[in-house]
């Protein structure tokens, strides 16, 4: 039989994870480099499943179903697939994953080897999160994810990362117990934990639909996460190492928009219609409240980390549109969001690195010290802000779009109101690039850092040319998601309207 | 050539801009500035260049055309492209872009050679002029759009470019931070009004199911008798995009601080081109005002308020630029008050010639400033006390600096509206519409045009007659070539600039008539032409009786005695800054701060700490029963009988 | 007595014969090579081990009823071989080291696993009190074996008294059920019942009473108070062997009675349980929080476990579930046993010569000075919690779908809940191991470090094939259906 490119792109990383532990802690170099270069064949490999994807299409592909194992009743399936929205996302997991680890070469220093083999493992957690047809696999590897990521926060992260961390794990593995509820009791119910079957056909009635909503729902909302469910977040993105926040931004934020994707859109679409309107107002919320929030911090990871629970209001807000414009709106602003608070993170991090303080305080002036780092800072601000012509926008335009024209939610308050946000991401993130690299050079210990390197250029170029090709030539991205959002959308309407 | 294939040169308005800048950005620096500079203003004249070709190309097809380049966003049933539209209007703002643009880009070079020593560090001459560029690009994205979404990549891109340059001495100003605010605060000004025209985007998509200039031009006659309700909405959410880049009522409150920026800058963004989108936008946009008379009234009226508005406050001024500034929003509210009342080619008029004469009083103000400049330097004993803007400052220049005074004179001429200047026939043809359609904007705006020749009357004083006021002031020096000949041909410009569409004849008005459609042109009234100039003739007049007669000026300005609290209004712009951060920028900051501390760290960030707390206080709480005496555990196994019996035989 | 019977408890003889004759090898032994008695104890269990799976698949009874081998017996009696052999494993080094190096040890382990065994196997009422009586008497020895120190006589003591105390209530039990039904053997109360004729009342008050009985040896709250103090005092193999074998043993018997004889009281009885295993959750994972003694903690862990084996056991009386919720009970028990006698491995490596550290702030540093328990230990925490990659979390997962399947969803939210603050006071072990910089003194010693990774690898790689596992389970069918 022919080798899978599903398993072999999700599981590659576990190679490298093999040779890291073989490797001895001293040979620090020989770590960093076998990690890097595992990274950069799954990225490989994930580029060459792309060239075998049919982009027309908008069924799953590469279709992998082996049956594990049968629990009464109940056949408990490893079944992988992939379709024009996974796609995008495991192509972000594994770009922006080898940058992050490129990031690291100074950042982390001790205990090199016990990083990167838990860098590798949260990959193919996350893979494995996008790829999963079966519920109870996605289930076994969301929560997966949880451990490496605990222990990235808790060993290489700042002053207060145990805290940090112990709240990570408790927030998520709150939500995702009674998603575990859910999902047995549609395993229950109808006899099988697999995706494509259940989500074929509106079968599950309307008020247990609402539950189910529920209780998926609470378990993606805390991962986005949405007001209120947030506050977990500040503390891990803040406490984490640079690349764990990269990653954590990037990709394991994703876990949650992407669930309300592959879950409650098919699975329970009465609930997702009728509770719309509550998830755009909480979205709306979201985006308004991270903005204003933002703008006040002192520390500059935490504003970063405020600023995504406005930008992720955009893309629940999209996503509950339930149409064309929204859903696809939203998918690419997951890649978008991925590909700017990475940035802004990796910034945040050379930043650290030279001067091992966070708050905005300290710095100012810094462009006329290091022209290059404030030129790519501000690329970075500018797509994360929504200027046309750079990614944010292309993104945040469409969802606008598909928000106020939506018939589900039928008010075009919600998009007023969002785009209202738009201002306000102005406001917090010129007031940031102002505090960090503008005005006079206040710190002596600011007149002598050194500008970016090469090598720290290699990782923030690439995102920002891809910011640059989304802003203003989107169309492949679109074509790729096309079919797939195409389908989820009539399923969505037909299961709707056959429950009715 | 075909002239239908020069059509297709249009991308290149764009991308020579984009070309010169990467060249810059690339080797730009090592090249050092005469390079830089040089290939900055070829890339913009090559521009020009192609704007005129495609002008000639026009005259062939009047009727213009549309150069697709590529797919941008297609979802569903909403498509927008990258596409160039090429017609009589948008190839005027082309013109008037890059021309303009080249000539201040020479100036340019001179200019900054100074302004970057001047500031301290040399190094930046390359950024101003990828800046430059780069605002070229965006500026011709903008007039040369064939739909709003592509428009509003221009519309905000110039807003970036405004922003950068206006902090392009980012460490400098008051307290070392005053130029970065001032550009932040340009930038998020504008975004208010940006999400006026995100709004109205939203609702032409939803309404007219495209956002295509023609496609939706030509439904809108349809939508406006179907939902009039909803043309209105578009119109004002619209306006307030206008207000915002065009700097009117209640929005104007960036392009006075804009004035940080440096001097080519304040000519080029903040004066002849970017603030001039809005009216453009208008003017593309003149079939939905010509459909909603409400939203017309109300451009009317937000244009004239501001004409009156901005020219009170000139009046107040000190600062050279400032006064330039304020001027240049009340010019502006001409212009859209123009377009308000439907006389769009007027206010295009206006739109071009102001160019002309507001650019060269900018570049020619600039060249004062660096005269006294140098004058600080002057001696022994450099001074650093004199402000460089202050007009309090200078005085008797026209002997120090005769070429720039004579320019300048032209420029303040023009701009008052003297016969036959350029100002003169737009600033008419605007007052003549006004005559004939709404006689309280008539009066309105012809009170403000005679504010604008009065304070533009006591500048030239302030500044050129009289002695000098100080050291640096008796010592300024004229200009070099590189910088006194852009202001020459600008200054020819304005003098020649009314030929355009010369009473009569009316050349521009035929020329845009076939993207605006056939307006009867307006025709000469001597009765309006002659209080116009009158009004113009006596603001100077005036000027002169209060400044101009005695030699020295005092150091309390005249103004203040005659008219004593109206003047503090003036001079402290009626306090809108001081209104503004008093009534939305500090209760926001507040709230936020509110939110961030009490809301988010002291109840949401709570909730889990406090469950927790709440599980650890109960398991307090139980352990008190385990006390390890042997009774009591006994004693829980019979109570624990006693219940399950009680309850099993009660229930 | 036929062949059939003796056949019928094979595992048990052999156990028993080699105990008795170990005891007397022990005279000498002790003396000469104190070493071999553990050793010929593990072997007398692989033989017992040997003979359980020599019965497997066979479905029969002897003793005129007294003995039933099932697959419920064949599943549970090779679990009590292994569990004594890793007992002995976590013991050698830790008696030597407290120089409570006494053969006796070993051969109680021995008569206690036997008694497990019979429970396990018990088709009687009278057979399941002697064979928890059998089971009991060596553990009350085996707690106080530190003597002369304090602590471990005490819980000795009270694990007499209060053994002996709920024995009581499981005596006047049967014979209420006696009164109720003229038997004690279970399948002719099966029929009887089955028939209608029994007294109601009796048959309810006695189901209570050794409901009473046996939720005590499970430590089911509100039974449970013992059980922190017994496993804090006693010597921590002891301890660990109790928190394994004696709770599986009385869940085996728990699961026996009440699916045979008592489905028909389940209206009346369903409620109590629910209302217990809330309980026993509740406390048992709430309290946890507040210990800060790790003996104490996994006592508490491990009241917290057997309320989630009773949740299992709440549809009892549903004929639908009832092959499920055993199924899913039995598995559990394997997760359960698996990951505490590996976390006990840990904390005996941990504890030092005068029974010192063994509190939570011990472990602080572990993750540096000795990686691979550390990471073992995380584990174990991990498998409590029911983190996937665990055999825990395949427990957990079977346990709730029992429930929901029985249509407690209000229960499984309640496990749900309280398994997220388990999450909190087991993290907080790693959290000591990794995150705070600390010098402890872990004795590295071979036996008992051969246990943790037994447990730890087993744990993770049936994770994987959790399938195999699945099938045993729901092949331990009772006798009589």
């Amino acid at each position: 039989m022919t080798l899978n490119p599903l398993l072999l792109v999700t599981f590659f990383p576990l190679i490298g994870v093999l040779i890291v532990l073989l490797l001895k802690p001293a040979w620090k170099n020989a770590l960093r480099w076998t990690a890097l270069s595992t990274a950069l064949v799954t990225f490989g490999l994930s580029i060459w499943m792309l060239t075998q994807f049919n982009a027309a299409s908008g069924d799953m592909q590469f279709e992998f179903l082996l049956p594990w194992f049968n629990l009464g009743g109940n056949p408990i399936g490893v079944h992988f697939g992939v379709d024009g929205i996974s796609i995008l996302m495991v192509l972000l997991t594994t770009f922006l994953t080898p940058l992050a680890i490129l990031s690291t070469w100074k950042a982390v220093a001790e205990k090199v080897k016990g990083f990167m083999a838990f860098f590798l493992l949260l990959e193919v957690g996350m893979l494995g999160v996008f790829l999963s047809l079966d519920m109870v696999l996605f289930y076994i590897f969301w929560e997966f994810t949880l451990i490496p990521m605990y222990f990235l926060i808790g060993l290489w992260g700042g002053e207060r990362r145990v805290y940090a961390a112990v709240k990570f794990f408790l927030y998520t593995f709150a939500g995702s117990i009674l998603m575990l509820a859910g999902i047995l009791w549609i395993g229950l119910q109808y006899g099988s934990f697999d995706l494509s079957l259940l989500s074929s056909a509106g079968l599950i009635p309307a008020t247990a639909q609402l539950w189910l909503f529920g209780a998926f729902g609470l378990a993606f909302a805390i991962k986005v996460p949405m007001f209120p469910l947030h506050s977990w977040l500040p503390d891990a993105h803040t406490e984490a190492p640079t690349a764990g926040s990269v990653i954590l931004a990037g990709v394991l934020l994703k876990m949650g928009t992407y669930g309300f994707l592959r879950f409650n859109l098919p699975l329970f679409p009465n609930a997702s219609m009728q509770l719309a309107p509550w998830m755009a107002g909480v979205a709306v919320i979201g985006i308004i409240y991270g903005a204003a929030v933002a703008y006040r911090q002192k520390d500059v990871k935490r504003l970063v980390a405020y600023s995504s629970i406005s930008h992720l209001g955009f893309v629940v807000l999209g996503i509950f549109a339930l149409n064309l414009q929204g859903i696809q709106g939203a998918i690419l602003q997951m890649v978008n969001h991925g590909l700017s608070t990475g940035a802004l993170f990796l910034v945040v991090g050379l930043l650290y690195e030279r001067r091992h303080t966070r708050v905005l305080e300290n710095f100012g002036g810094l462009w006329k010290v290091m022209p290059v780092m404030g030129t790519l800072a501000l690329i970075t601000v500018l797509s994360s802000v929504g200027l046309p012509g750079l990614n944010g926008f292309v993104g945040e335009f469409t969802i606008l779009l598909g928000t106020f024209k939506s018939t589900v939610l039928g008010s075009p308050w919600f998009a007023g109101v969002a785009t209202f946000g738009v201002i306000l991401a102005a406001v917090y993130l010129f007031h940031m690039f102002q505090k960090l690299f503008l005005g006079p050079v206040t710190h002596d210990e600011n007149l002598k850092l050194k500008d970016v390197s090469v090598r720290e250029i290699l990782v923030l170029a690439p995102i920002l040319l891809l910011a640059f090709w989304i802003g203003i030539y989107p169309k492949p991205f679109f074509m790729l998601m096309a079919p797939a959002v195409e389908k989820l959308a009539v399923l969505v309407q037909n299961a709707a309207s056959l429950v009715h | 050539m075909e002239s239908t294939q020069l059509f297709n040169l249009v991308p290149w308005v764009v991308f020579l801009p984009l070309i010169g800048l990467g060249i810059n950005l690339l080797v730009g620096r090592r090249l050092g500035e005469v390079f830089a500079g040089t290939l900055a203003s070829l890339a913009t004249g090559l521009a020009f260049v192609v704007s005129i070709l495609l002008a000639v190309a026009l005259t062939g097809h009047t009727e213009g055309t549309t150069v697709v380049l590529a797919d941008w966003i297609t979802i569903g049933d909403f498509t927008t492209r990258w596409a160039f539209r090429v017609d009589t209007l948008s190839v005027v703002m082309m013109l008037v872009v890059s021309g303009v643009g080249m000539l201040i880009h020479i100036y340019s070079i001179g200019y900054m050679h100074n302004d970057v020593r001047h500031n301290g560090d040399a190094g930046r001459f390359t950024r101003f002029f990828v800046f430059l560029n780069l605002f070229i690009a965006a500026m011709m994205i903008l007039v040369c759009a064939d739909n709003f979404l592509m428009m509003f990549v221009g519309w905000e891109g110039v807003g970036l470019c405004s922003y950068l340059l206006i902090g392009f001495w980012f460490e400098k100003g008051k307290d070392g931070i005053g130029n970065a605010i001032a550009a932040k605060k340009a930038f998020i000004t504008n975004r208010v009004g940006d999400f006026g025209l995100l709004i109205a985007m939203l609702l032409i998509f939803t309404n007219f199911g495209t956002l295509q200039f023609d496609q939706v031009f030509s439904q809108a006659a349809v939508v406006a008798a179907a939902k009039p309700g909803v043309m209105l909405l578009i119109t004002l959410f619209m306006l307030l995009g206008v207000a915002g880049k065009s700097a009117q009522l209640p929005l104007f409150v960036w392009l006075p601080d804009a004035m940080a920026g440096p001097t080519p800058v304040s000519a080029l963004i903040h004066a002849a081109t970017m603030v001039t989108a809005g009216v453009y936008l208008v003017a593309r946009s003149s079939v939905f005002y010509a459909l909603v008379p409400a939203a017309q009234t109300v451009v009317t009226w937000v244009g004239a308020a501001t004409a009156l508005f901005a020219a009170t406050i000139a009046v107040g001024q000190y600062d050279i630029k400032k006064v330039l500034a304020y001027s240049t929003i009340s010019q502006l509210g001409f212009m859209v008050a123009a377009v308000g009342m439907g006389a769009t080619v007027a206010g295009m008029f206006h739109l071009v010639t102001h160019a002309f004469f507001k650019g060269l009083l900018f570049l020619a103000a600039g060249s004062v400033i660096q005269g006294v400049e140098r004058g600080m330097h002057h001696g022994a004993h450099p001074d650093h006390d004199t402000d460089p803007q202050d007009m309090r400052q200078m005085g008797g220049l026209r002997k120090q600096m005769p070429l720039t005074f004579w320019v300048y004179l032209i420029g303040a001429l023009a701009l008052a509206g003297i016969a036959p200047l350029a100002g003169f026939f737009s600033k008419d043809e605007i007052l003549l519409s006004a005559w004939q359609t709404q006689p309280a904007i008539f009066i309105v705006l012809a009170f403000a045009a005679f504010l604008t020749a009065f304070y533009m009357g006591r500048q030239l004083i302030m500044v050129f007659f009289g002695k000098p006021q100080t050291k640096a002031a008796e010592h300024a020096t004229e200009s070099p070539l590189v910088v006194t000949l852009p202001l020459v041909i600008l200054a020819a410009l304005s003098v020649l600039g009314g030929a355009l569409n010369f009473p009569g004849v009316h050349t521009l008005e035929t020329w845009l008539s076939h993207t605006l459609g056939e307006g009867e042109p307006a025709h000469f009234n001597w009765l309006v032409a002659g209080i116009s100039l009158a009004l113009a003739l006596c603001g100077l007049g005036i000027a002169w009786l209060i400044y101009g007669r005695k030699a020295e000026v005092a150091k309390v300005d005249p103004l203040k005695k005659g008219l004593g609290p109206v003047f503090m209004g003036m001079e402290s712009k009626w306090w809108v800054d001081e209104f503004y951060q008093a009534v939305l920028l500090n209760p926001y900051k507040a709230s936020a701060q509110f939110m961030a501390e009490q809301v988010d760290l002291g109840v949401i960030d709570r909730i889990g700490g406090g469950l927790a707390a709440g599980t650890r206080m109960l398991a307090e709480g139980i352990r008190k029963f385990q006390n390890g005496y042997i009774r009591t555990y006994a004693l829980w196994m019979l109570l624990g009988l006693v219940v399950i019996m009680t309850y099993i035989f009660f229930k | 007595m036929t062949i059939i019977d003796l056949f019928s408890i094979l595992p048990v003889i052999v156990l028993l014969v080699w105990a008795l004759f170990l005891l007397m090898a022990d005279l000498w032994l002790s003396k000469y090579k104190p070493g071999w008695t553990p050793v010929l104890a593990v072997v007398g269990l692989l033989l017992s081990l040997a003979a359980s799976v020599f019965q497997a698949g066979e479905n029969f009874s002897g003793f005129s009823g007294f003995i039933l081998v099932d697959g419920f017996s064949n599943f549970l009696q090779p679990l009590f071989a292994i569990t004594g052999i890793l007992a002995i494993g976590l013991a050698y080094d830790y008696l030597k080291r407290h120089d409570i190096h006494r053969g006796e040890y070993f051969i109680l382990i021995l008569f206690s696993i036997s008694g497990m065994m019979l429970m396990s196997s018990a088709g009687d009422l009278i057979m399941i009190f002697l064979s928890l009586e059998l089971l009991s008497i060596p553990l009350y020895i085996m707690a106080s074996l530190a003597y002369p120190r304090l602590e471990s006589e005490e819980a000795g003591l009270k694990y007499f008294l209060l053994g002996t105390f709920s024995s009581g209530f499981l005596l006047f039990g049967i014979a209420m059920i006696y009164g109720a039904t003229t038997t004690t053997n279970l399948l002719d109360i099966f029929k009887f019942v089955g028939a209608g004729l029994y007294d109601p009342t009796l048959m309810i008050i006695g189901s209570v009473l050794v409901l009473i009985a046996l939720g005590f040896k499970v430590a089911a709250v509100p039974f449970q108070s013992w059980t922190p103090d017994v496993y804090q005092g006693s010597p921590s193999p002891v301890s660990a062997f109790m928190s394994v074998g004696v709770k599986a043993a009385g869940f085996s018997a728990l699961l026996r009675v009440f699916s045979l004889i008592f489905p028909q009281l389940a209206p009346a009885l369903t409620p109590v349980f629910w209302v217990i295993a809330a309980l026993t959750m509740i406390v048992g994972n709430v309290v946890a929080i507040s210990q800060t003694n790790l003996k104490r903690m996994l006592a508490y862990s491990s009241i917290a476990h057997a309320g989630y084996l009773l949740m299992a056991f709440v549809p009892f009386g549903d004929a639908v579930t009832r092959q499920n919720s055993i199924a899913a009970a039995l598995f559990y028990l394997l997760a359960y046993g698996l990951a505490s006698l590996g976390a006990w491995a840990v904390l005996i490596g941990l504890e030092g010569d005068k029974y010192s550290g063994n509190t939570l702030d011990d472990l602080a540093g572990l993750g540096k000075k000795s990686p691979i328990s550390a990471a073992l230990m995380t584990v174990f925490m991990l498998s409590f919690t029911g983190i996937p990659l665990t055999l825990g979390f395949w427990g957990k997962f079977y346990l709730f779908r029992t429930t929901i399947e029985g249509g407690f969803i209000g229960l499984a939210i309640i496990g749900l809940l309280t398994s997220l603050i388990s999450a909190f006071y087991y993290l907080r072990v790693v959290v000591k191991m990794y995150f705070t910089e600390g010098e402890t003194n872990f004795h590295w010693n071979f036996w008992t470090s051969a246990v943790a990774i037994f447990a730890g690898l087993a744990l993770l790689v049936f994770s994987f094939v959790p399938g195999w596992f699945f099938e045993l389970a729901a092949r331990a069918t009772l006798i009589g259906f």
